[in-house]
């Protein structure tokens, strides 16, 4: 990872650096050890809740929402092994696992699905997994997502598909001083900051769907950040500090 | 108990009776991929029109699964995706309040009872990918102990076609069902691809000497890969080979041509399937031919001034040939039918 220091170097004047630390100031990192934390705690809650609910470990079908090697499926085995989840009885799957979800949906009959992932943002990923997902249940299975954080258009959005969102933060939009609706910054020094942006990544300057969030994962950043924390692709003319992992240059 | 529904077939008598109360929007959980909506906006249309002015007038149907806040729909999808979108645009009922919907809350439907049910929607969409609905067919005949295509369709409103195609895929081992569930639908095998290559694999098995070789699962592969390689361009192609054998019924040296360039074609992963088969049905006149005998049939008919025959012997006789004329027909327009999957693109 790129020094503080030298990032904010890479921007001419004293103004545009000033600006660059007034947003890093506003990053939200997400450590190895919070997310466990969140996840374990918002898991144990969910858990009792289908406690009450009659709903045993063993009726709980955990699945991860992407490919393997990626957030979720990453997610899922470190809450399988904290939380013991195996040893419960609790089912895991990988939602393009169609037949599996066909065959253990069937089997239960009834129970809960129990999506996991490190950071929803619009929600639209999420919902073409669970799409997929939902042809080939068969039976009464409530649905839920344990989540780290969220951003409140992915909570909007879940929320009006039904799915129960466990989250330990839910990044609001005020929260993010280059959005629209943000007020966290002046808006000569938010404008600027978006035009420096823009001319890093012309496109999705501001992040996917313009989000400009400011969660920051221990293991990678979603696609909705702003270009100045991501940095341009393979990492030049303009590196980020939370670069993604496909953005860095392929000897890295 | 369960109560009929009047306004569905009898897939609807699975929906038992329950409570009434009026829910809000927010209480109320929509079903993950109800395809009416993606259809009928006119229809839709109509019915919010018909909401805003008098309100949701027949109780929707939900139930909530163990653990859930929300309700979940077993009926009326329509009715609550309207007031969704009433709510939305800030519509208040007479009170000034969000309107309510009243809803029979019901106990949760079993397996077998919510398959039947998500059958009678499932049958509005025909050309999404069918291995889903086939695997949940599959639970149903297993836990009726029924396969006989009247009988599921009955059950599940799915057509006779429809389930016989469903039967097609079940027929192949659960690998080559596993690659029409896959997500992306760039690497999918579509679903029509093992039904249009079913007979041609019953056809080599039977009569290609170095295909059976491979036996049928070996011989499936090579046609997978062909059509991941291209060499398949349409599924539809596989019709070439059906009627190359066909075609040469009458003639043993062009059959064991046909039989020969068989083999060639599962043998050989260069071998496309038009290179390999349009010299044996490229006479067009067949197909012609028949469209004239229909048009000649059809203008001779009516001709004959049947409509109003009198004598009883000879209206039920000419009925039972009308009959036979038209399951022959019918059978053979399903048989015509089909074509590739519609998100892949082809060459």
């Amino acid at each position: 990872m790129a020094s503080v220091g030298k990032w904010v170097k890479q921007l001419k004047t004293k103004e545009d650096q000033k600006l660059a630390w007034m947003l890093l100031d506003k990053v939200i990192y997400l450590s190895e050890t919070e997310t466990k934390k969140i996840l374990l705690h918002q898991n144990a809650a969910l858990m009792e809740n289908l406690r009450k609910a009659t709903l045993k470990p063993n009726k709980l079908i955990y699945v991860s929402t992407d490919d393997a090697g990626s957030s979720s499926p990453m997610m899922l085995s470190m809450i399988r092994n904290a939380a013991r989840l195996e040893q419960r009885g609790c089912k895991f799957l990988d939602s393009r696992d169609a037949f599996g979800i066909n065959r253990v949906t069937k089997k239960l009959q009834e129970g809960a699905i129990i999506y996991i992932d490190d950071f929803v943002g619009s929600g639209d990923q999420f919902e073409r997994s669970r799409t997929f997902l939902t042809q080939s249940v068969v039976g009464n299975f409530s649905e839920f997502i344990l989540v780290p954080s969220i951003c409140e258009e992915g909570y909007a959005k879940l929320n009006g598909m039904g799915v129960t969102v466990y989250s330990g933060h839910i990044h609001a939009k005020a929260e993010r001083p280059l959005h629209q609706h943000s007020h966290l910054m002046h808006s000569a020094g938010r404008e600027r900051l978006i035009e420096i942006c823009k001319d890093i990544r012309p496109n999705k300057s501001l992040g996917y769907d313009g989000m400009a969030t400011m969660v920051v994962l221990y293991r990678n950043s979603p696609n909705s950040i702003p270009a100045i924390l991501r940095g341009s692709d393979k990492q030049a003319p303009f590196y980020g500090l939370f670069p993604r992992f496909k953005d860095l240059p392929l000897n890295q | 108990m369960p109560t009929l529904k009047p306004s569905h077939t009898e897939v609807a008598q699975i929906v038992p009776s329950g409570q009434l109360r009026r829910l809000g929007v927010e209480e109320i959980k929509p079903s993950a991929s109800n395809p009416r909506l993606l259809f009928d906006t006119p229809q839709l249309a109509e019915l919010k029109k018909n909401i805003a002015e008098h309100g949701v007038l027949v109780p929707i149907t939900v139930y909530q699964p163990k653990g859930q806040q929300k309700f979940s729909i077993l009926d009326g999808e329509r009715r609550y995706k309207c007031v969704l979108d009433l709510t939305n645009e800030g519509h208040t009922g007479k009170d000034g309040k969000p309107v309510k919907i009243p809803a029979n809350i019901v106990e949760p439907p079993t397996m077998i009872a919510g398959l039947l049910y998500m059958f009678s929607i499932h049958n509005f969409r025909e050309q999404w990918e069918l291995m889903p609905t086939a695997l949940s067919l599959k639970i149903v005949m297993e836990e009726l102990g029924t396969t006989d295509n009247f009988a599921l369709s009955k059950l599940t409103g799915l057509s006779e076609r429809q389930i016989e195609r469903c039967k097609s895929l079940l027929n192949f081992p659960e690998r080559f069902q596993k690659l029409s569930l896959d997500p992306d639908p760039a690497t999918r095998i579509p679903s029509n691809f093992w039904i249009e290559a079913l007979p041609v694999l019953d056809l080599a098995m039977e009569t290609a000497e170095k295909t059976k070789t491979l036996g049928r699962d070996g011989a499936t592969d090579k046609l997978v890969e062909k059509y991941r390689n291209k060499k398949i361009k349409s599924v539809i192609h596989f019709r070439r080979i059906m009627e190359s054998y066909d075609l040469s019924e009458d003639d043993p040296a062009l059959r064991a041509k046909v039989v020969r360039r068989i083999d060639q074609f599962f043998l050989n992963p260069k071998t496309e399937t038009r290179e390999a088969f349009d010299e044996f049905s490229v006479e067009k006149k067949r197909v012609q031919n028949a469209i004239g005998a229909c048009e000649g049939f059809l203008a001779q008919l009516k001709r004959f001034k049947l409509k109003y025959t009198a004598d009883d012997e000879e209206r039920n006789t000419l009925r039972g040939a009308l009959r036979e004329v038209r399951d022959y027909c019918d059978s053979l327009e399903q048989a015509l039918a089909g074509g590739d999957d519609p998100e892949v693109p082809h060459d």
